[in-house]
């Protein structure tokens, strides 16, 4: 059972632990830990999505696995006071102000200034963005592994995809 | 359009670029976006967004990590009623060269067996899918006789006539059917209609067996299901070269096989002649 659950999306597993712990290590500890998980709950595994099932439990594995292993804590922006909030979704990331699109040209990155700024991302901009553009999932799956309603999904792609065209548009 | 909260424009504007629309909000989006050229310009940054997200290496599994997974498994199996927390202590060290080594047979065993299972499954899936949507047409068919059934006629054009339904069939179907008169085997040509399987507009020839109507539905071949009942009615259907016949009815299942028999013969016939 585990083994057509879990192992064929394993090479899926790994690039997203890869992508919100930030390094090959984390990630192959957090994937270690993430099978072991689905291996022990497999008999909760509804029959319903394979994949989505065994994405979810990766990425809380890797929010549990930073929160245990790193000083510093997963901070989601939804748990942070309306100010703040507003200040990020306002300035964008290091207080660099959004510019809005019609200031940004047409921008021409190349693969490794793309994975800098998607790197810089605060989590939860960056895990919406990762699963649609990398896993190629669809809203309603991201929204079960990432435990969040479409309408806010929705939102954190869009804000995801602003902040690294504005990243991107900076740096000339 | 401030770059603080998104509007509904700009969610629209994702929803469209990921495909999460409908056909009908998709289609009048597309409308405001040929008119509108600051969506027109972001939409264009979105697509050299993609362009370059996608185009970054992917990180690839590090090829013994399966193994490592695997051996932490078989310990974890071995001793899994007494340890049921503490998950990540047991998960096996990284970087532990040896244990790798060691374990590598099966990492090979594993990867094998992975891409054999995906490859039977994928054969599975597709076996399944085709199973699935010939399941759907038969009840498709079977749904356009019952509704046939609660009209004032279960056919467009009225005719006994062969001569006079065929042509009807030409100017409205793609393909026009054999309509072959088998009143003299019992069964009465009485008209015919078009159904719609799918998206297609298909030919229905009607036939009537003392009280009781029959619905032969021609289909593109490669169709035919196994004799069943749906929905109370029975269904038997059988290929020739060119197309798939389904004939649907609520005679027992013994008079379709001898309609059956009846279409082939009469069939058959036609063409010697």
């Amino acid at each position: 059972m585990f083994d057509e659950v879990f192992l064929p999306h394993m090479a899926e597993a790994y690039r997203l632990a890869h992508w919100l712990t930030g390094n090959a290590y984390d990630a192959e500890d957090v994937v270690q830990d993430a099978a072991l998980r689905a291996f022990r709950g497999i008999k909760t595994f509804g029959a319903v999505n394979a994949r989505a099932w065994s994405l979810t439990i990766v990425r809380n594995t890797a929010y549990s696995w930073m929160t245990k292993n790193r000083s510093k804590a997963v901070v989601f922006t939804d748990d942070l006071s309306v100010t703040e909030q507003q200040q990020i979704e306002q300035e964008g990331l290091q207080g660099t102000r959004v510019e809005t699109p019609e200031e940004i040209a047409l921008f021409k990155a190349d693969a490794e200034e793309v994975q800098r700024a998607l790197v810089k991302l605060p989590e939860q901009f960056r895990e919406v963005v990762v699963l649609r553009e990398i896993n190629q999932l669809n809203y309603r799956d991201i929204s079960e592994i990432t435990n969040a309603p479409i309408g806010t999904v929705m939102s954190r792609l869009s804000r995801g995809r602003q902040l690294l065209i504005a990243i991107l548009g900076d740096r000339r | 359009m401030s770059a603080s909260r998104p509007d509904n424009a700009e969610l629209q504007m994702n929803a469209y670029f990921d495909g999460e629309l409908d056909a009908a909000s998709a289609r009048v989006f597309e409308r405001r976006l040929a008119n509108d050229a600051f969506l027109k310009a972001e939409y264009a940054r979105f697509l050299s967004l993609r362009h370059a997200v996608r185009s970054i290496a992917p990180y690839d599994l590090p090829s013994d990590l399966l193994a490592r997974i695997a051996s932490t498994l078989d310990a974890s199996s071995l001793g899994k009623a007494a340890r049921p927390a503490g998950v990540a202590s047991q998960v096996t060290p990284l970087h532990s060269p040896g244990r790798s080594r060691q374990r590598s047979w099966s990492f090979r065993a594993l990867a094998a067996a992975a891409l054999l299972g995906a490859v039977i499954s994928s054969y599975v899936m597709v076996t399944i899918n085709r199973y699935n949507l010939r399941q759907a047409i038969a009840s498709q068919v079977v749904a356009s006789h019952i509704r046939s059934l609660m009209a004032p006629q279960p056919f467009d054009v009225a005719s006994s006539d062969s001569r006079t339904v065929k042509p009807w069939f030409t100017a409205r179907v793609h393909e026009a059917p054999q309509v072959l008169d088998l009143a003299p085997q019992g069964f009465m040509l009485v008209g015919g209609r078009v159904d719609v399987v799918g998206h297609d507009a298909v030919a229905t020839i009607v036939y009537k067996h003392a009280a009781h109507t029959i619905s032969l539905t021609t289909l593109p071949p490669g169709q035919s299901v196994s004799d069943r009942a749906i929905a109370g009615y029975n269904v038997r259907s059988w290929d020739d070269a060119e197309c798939t016949y389904m004939v649907v009815s609520d005679l027992p299942h013994a008079e379709l096989v001898a309609f059956e028999r009846a279409f082939t013969t009469e069939s058959a016939a036609l063409e010697y002649n």
